[in-house]
């Protein structure tokens, strides 16, 4: 069950471009862009995922260099179609006035592929990293 | 005990930390060429440096989060895209003026060519970032800066009229027989010397990277307060010196080596080794700091983990960011490019980017439901405004004064 600090906010408030804290207290990227759903028909949309990544960056930033942003986002993915990382709504511990803490470890998200690969490919190879 | 020990360390790293490539350049110039007519914007800009780091440094207590973090979330995703961007470049500068002056220092030492020392500058700082702890970075090389105290020593041992030099401190004006655009360039210069981007960076990531909380807000300000302004006051050291030995003999400072002379002529030989090991000291200190602060504004805008606190694998893409920032600045300083003109810009564009890191902390520091009661004392606010307000000036007559003096000749 998600703890919200405050009762009613906006999304510029709490939620967008805000630090993602994983459970071990790591940073895990930052929102870029929300998902909300209509979960039954006449209902009020409901926020379903935090999205992460290039293909929800670029839009946000808008113009030429938002849609270049998101082209090289969306060309190395592995997964066609530019659908944006999800983190589901279902997965934020707690929202304050700092930080969103999740309850899934960074390792466990979509979002961690960039890291994963400077890690392995560039500085995991450079002698005297110790892990 | 143990805390006055270490309180009295964190302000002479602040003291030798103050002080790098930015303000050696631009006190010998001034020092040479204006006398002390310009002694005034040197305490403008450490006075804006002490308010703009105590904001920035309580605001990272408080909240855990540096200055880039609070950028991006008060500024939105595209006005703080710019504002990184700036950074980062101004970043690259100043590490390329920093790579520069370390080379030059050992250029100095040696007799031999600068150019053979940038690329082993560039690995040295970059194996300091890669490897060394944090707080070892930060003490050796703030303690072996403060050997920039022999230029207040020399001052008295030169033939230093203290009469004159007060009589220009207190009463600046364009001296005779000088451009009164250029006096001002040179002003905004020292300016941007004194309260530069990287440092405010630096500043408020390394504040996260030794744990500050908010009881570590005293340490912070006993820093901020004490250690920048005798910074100040050894830029000062520098450029009175260089009025009794250089202004006579009408030289125009374009070499590192001539900032050096004055405390040539005091001591010899026995002088110019402190100048040496401070200077190297200084700058070496600061290319590090200038490559790791591109690494945090980049890191901290994406939300990627950052720091040397973490070990390289676990902060991969702020590793990469300042491995490429260092390549990058080594390549641009092996062009040959005078790094003195480098810095010259680094400081100038510097000082015109202050406002956009600085605004965002000012709006953060007096958010109540932010800091508690940690916000922001009324006349904090009264003071950081009128900085602000000054800050914006500066950053708007900089570029014009840059082209209109072909950078200060």
């Amino acid at each position: 069950m998600t703890r919200w600090d405050e009762d009613e906010f906006t999304a510029n408030d709490l939620l967008l471009d805000r630090e993602l804290i994983d459970c071990h207290g790591m940073p895990a990227g930052r929102v870029d862009d929300l998902e909300l759903s209509d979960p039954e028909p006449g209902e009020p949309p409901v926020l379903t995922a935090l999205l992460c990544g290039p293909t929800a960056f670029g839009p946000r930033l808008g113009g030429r260099l938002g849609t270049w942003w998101q082209a090289i986002g969306r060309r190395l993915r592995l997964v066609s179609g530019s659908y944006p990382n999800r983190i589901d709504a279902g997965l934020i511990d707690h929202v304050d006035r700092l930080e969103i803490t999740l309850l899934a470890a960074r390792e466990h998200l979509d979002s961690y592929r960039f890291r994963r690969w400077t890690e392995e490919k560039i500085i995991g190879r450079i002698p005297g990293d110790t892990t | 005990m143990k805390a006055v020990l270490s309180m009295t360390l964190g302000v002479m790293t602040a003291i030798g930390g103050f002080v790098d490539i930015g303000n050696l350049v631009t006190s010998g110039i001034t020092g040479a060429r204006f006398g002390m007519t310009l002694a005034w914007a040197v305490l403008v800009g450490t006075a804006g440096m002490v308010l703009f780091a105590e904001m920035a440094g309580r605001v990272t207590a408080v909240t855990r989060k540096p200055i880039f973090h609070v950028v991006r979330e008060r500024l939105g995703v595209r006005v703080s895209l710019v504002n990184a961007a700036a950074s980062t470049f101004l970043n690259l500068i100043t590490l390329a003026a920093e790579i520069g002056g370390v080379s030059l220092v050992l250029q100095m030492v040696t007799g031999i060519s600068y150019l053979i020392w940038v690329p082993l500058a560039g690995l040295a700082a970059w194996l300091v970032i890669w490897r060394m702890p944090f707080q070892w970075m930060e003490n050796i090389f703030g303690l072996l800066g403060l050997g920039m105290i022999v230029f207040v020593v020399a001052l008295f041992r030169l033939p230093t009229d203290w009469h004159a030099l007060w009589h220009q401190v207190i009463s600046p004006a364009v001296p005779a027989g000088q451009p009164a655009p250029t006096w001002w360039f040179y002003a905004v210069s020292l300016i941007g010397a004194c309260i530069v981007p990287y440092q405010v960076i630096f500043f408020s990531s390394g504040g996260r990277e030794e744990g500050w909380t908010s009881k570590s807000i005293t340490e912070m300000r006993v820093n901020a307060l004490i250690g920048f302004p005798l910074g100040g006051l050894l830029s000062l050291a520098i450029m009175a010196a260089a009025v009794p030995v250089l202004q006579p003999l009408n030289i125009q400072v374009s070499h590192l080596d001539q900032v050096a002379l004055p405390v040539a002529s005091a001591f010899g030989r026995a002088g110019l080794a402190f100048v040496f090991v401070s200077f190297f000291a200084a700058t070496f200190a600061a290319a590090a700091e200038s490559a790791l602060s591109s690494g945090y504004s980049v890191a901290q805008y994406m939300g990627w983990s950052w720091g040397k606190r973490h070990p390289p694998s676990a902060a991969a893409r702020f590793h990469l960011v300042c491995l490429a920032s260092v390549i990058a600045a080594t390549a641009f300083t092996l062009t040959t490019i005078d790094p003195v003109t480098v810095t010259i810009f680094a400081v100038v564009l510097g000082a015109a980017a202050v406002p956009l890191t600085y605004f965002p902390i000012l709006i953060v520091a007096n958010d109540a439901r932010v800091m508690g009661q940690r916000v922001n004392r009324r006349w904090v606010n009264a003071a950081g405004t009128f900085f602000l307000t000054i800050m914006v000036v500066v950053s708007l007559v900089s570029v014009p004064l840059l082209i209109i003096t072909k950078a200060g000749q």
